[in-house]
């Protein structure tokens, strides 16, 4: 079925996404949560957490490697303490992450405007306080819109190009991912047929995603619904 | 047991609240009011859900005002319920329990007072809105508070349903011992489950104090439709058809007078009082006030009765209430 190659191809690629998912997951969900109140400054906070959607990919690569680069400032840190991320599968994982914030933070945020305020009400009279509240409320609720949000990320993330190369480059085996092997062998002459197989595989992992989606967002309907 | 004390200012738009009372430690006390008035509102900023602009609360001898809901020790039981979707009866009720001060309510404990043990592992999605009023009061009651706050808990709730559960929260605040402040508009409810009064209109308070007293007076009358001027009577001191505990609002209009003790009546409820008061309404009426051993009560009459029955401060008469009209 897969060759060699296209095996370790794929294997780049979920190991790329599934880190990239989880790594932000933690961050998406307190940004999405804070996007979810009002504050004061809230409209600059979603300006910045929408930024990589607005500047060319190519460019979030620049300047992840201006700032995480052997001698960038905090990638001159992260050296001394033996964490390189440029050119390295865990810079592409960073890369992509940052790519797909924006769209991991406003499905989850969705999820949490959905919930019914009154019950953080009913939950502070009972005595739980505002991060047991997050915890005990906020969380549990809008679990499956974030399990939803999740699938939804790591589908965007097994596509992530631009800011990928730029920052991780192409490198076989480490982190050449499908749509940096894609552009790869359409390099190459006679390389189309190559590029059409990674075509469909990337294609077959897309829908996986959406059908995950799809049934995680119905049975969270279901749950909301009692 | 701690009583409740407030001195609140608030200002929203055109509207205003500027409410001092007390809810004394024992005994439950309603606060009662036409809509609009502000009772929501002030349950509110007692329980610390809105800020007053400005305002104190105590509790006993603490003052809670400047406390975060969570550190209040107040309960509050809304008007919709709010059941916590994600979980089960049992785990709401559980979620309180977990965060009581002390220990020593268990889920079942509270569920047998309530009746609500066959449903502990319902969903809370699927219950009636007179399963949910109680589950809502179970997972109060099993946060252990020092005070309960009710906002028209009964609203949705009609007849039968209504008086079983003005029963069972006139049992939780005798077993538990548990201060209430009821949020209502019905003045049926009112009588029944009040010994202390607070009358609202338009965010001032315009009558507080002893429950029958304080609903005798003309400003709180005002607050009534027309129909329900009345008075509140214990409840075990006249003959009803039904079962009713606390006290029965005796309207006005139910009240027949009598110049002479009547004999040969079906009606059951035969008061011997006397006139303190007239008061001309319009043409068409006379609202009479009467001091009876049972306390004070009122009867509308029209001018042509008053005249031939020759009602005067002093006069003695009888007030007659059947029982099925009760």
């Amino acid at each position: 079925m897969l060759s060699g190659e296209e095996a370790q191809i794929l294997a780049t690629s979920l190991w790329v996404a599934v880190n990239a998912v989880l790594w932000s997951l933690p961050f998406a969900v307190a940004m999405a949560f804070a996007l979810s109140r009002r504050f004061p400054g809230k409209l600059a906070l979603e300006g910045v957490t929408h930024l990589p959607i607005i500047l060319p990919p190519v460019l979030v690569g620049f300047v992840l490697l201006m700032l995480f680069g052997q001698r960038g400032p905090i990638g001159s840190v992260l050296a001394g303490a033996g964490i390189h991320l440029a050119f390295t599968a865990k810079g592409a994982a960073l890369a992509t992450a940052v790519m797909i914030f924006p769209v991991f933070v406003r499905s989850i945020r969705l999820a949490f405007e959905a919930t019914d305020r009154n019950l953080f009400e009913a939950a502070a009279v009972l005595r739980a306080g505002p991060m047991d509240r997050f915890v005990s409320i906020a969380l549990p609720l809008a679990g499956p819109g974030i399990l939803a949000g999740m699938v939804m990320a790591f589908a965007t993330a097994l596509g992530e190009f631009g800011a990928v190369i730029t920052f991780a480059a192409n490198i076989p085996g480490q982190t050449q991912t499908l749509p940096l092997a894609i552009y790869a062998v359409l390099q190459q002459p006679g390389g189309e047929a190559e590029a059409m197989r990674l075509a469909v595989l990337s294609f077959i992992l897309a829908m996986l995603g959406l059908a995950a989606a799809a049934l995680l967002q119905r049975w969270a309907v279901r749950r909301l619904a009692g | 047991m701690k009583a409740l004390e407030a001195d609140i200012e608030v200002e929203q738009g055109a509207f205003s609240l500027r409410a001092r009372f007390s809810a004394p430690a024992k005994g439950i006390t309603v606060l009662f009011g036409p809509s609009g008035s502000g009772k929501t509102t002030l349950l509110s900023v007692l329980a610390g859900l809105k800020r007053p602009d400005r305002g104190i609360v105590t509790l006993g001898a603490d003052s809670i005002g400047d406390l975060p809901p969570h550190r209040r020790g107040l309960g509050l039981v809304f008007q919709d319920a709010r059941l916590f979707p994600h979980l089960t009866v049992r785990q709401n009720i559980a979620y309180a329990a977990h965060r009581a001060p002390q220990a020593g309510l268990q889920v079942e404990e509270v569920a047998r007072f309530f009746d609500i043990v066959p449903l502990l592992d319902r969903p809370t999605g699927n219950l009636s809105g007179g399963e949910k009023s109680r589950v809502a009061l179970a997972r109060a009651l099993a946060s252990r508070p020092d005070f309960l706050l009710l906002d028209e808990p009964f609203a949705a709730l009609d007849g039968i349903r209504r008086r079983a559960f003005i029963a069972t929260l006139l049992d939780l605040h005798k077993v538990h011992q548990l201060p209430m402040l009821v949020v209502t508009h019905n003045i049926d409810d009112a009588a029944a489950l009040g010994s202390h009064l607070v009358a609202l209109q338009a965010g001032v308070v315009v009558a507080a104090g002893d429950f029958a007293t304080a609903s005798r007076q003309a400003a709180f009358q005002s607050l009534l439709d027309e129909r329900d001027t009345g008075a509140a009577i214990a409840a075990d001191r006249l003959l009803v058809a039904d079962n009713r505990r606390g006290a029965i609002w005796l309207r006005a209009d139910q009240v027949l007078l009598a110049s002479e003790a009547p004999h040969g009546l079906s009606a059951r409820n035969v008061l011997a009082g006397q006139v303190t008061a007239l008061r001309p309404e319009n043409d068409q009426s006379v609202l009479v006030e009467l001091a009876a051993p049972v306390g004070h009560l009122f009867s509308r009459v029209t001018p042509q009765a008053a005249r031939e029955l020759a009602l005067a401060p002093g006069r003695p008469v009888w007030a007659i209430a059947k029982a099925h009209l009760l």
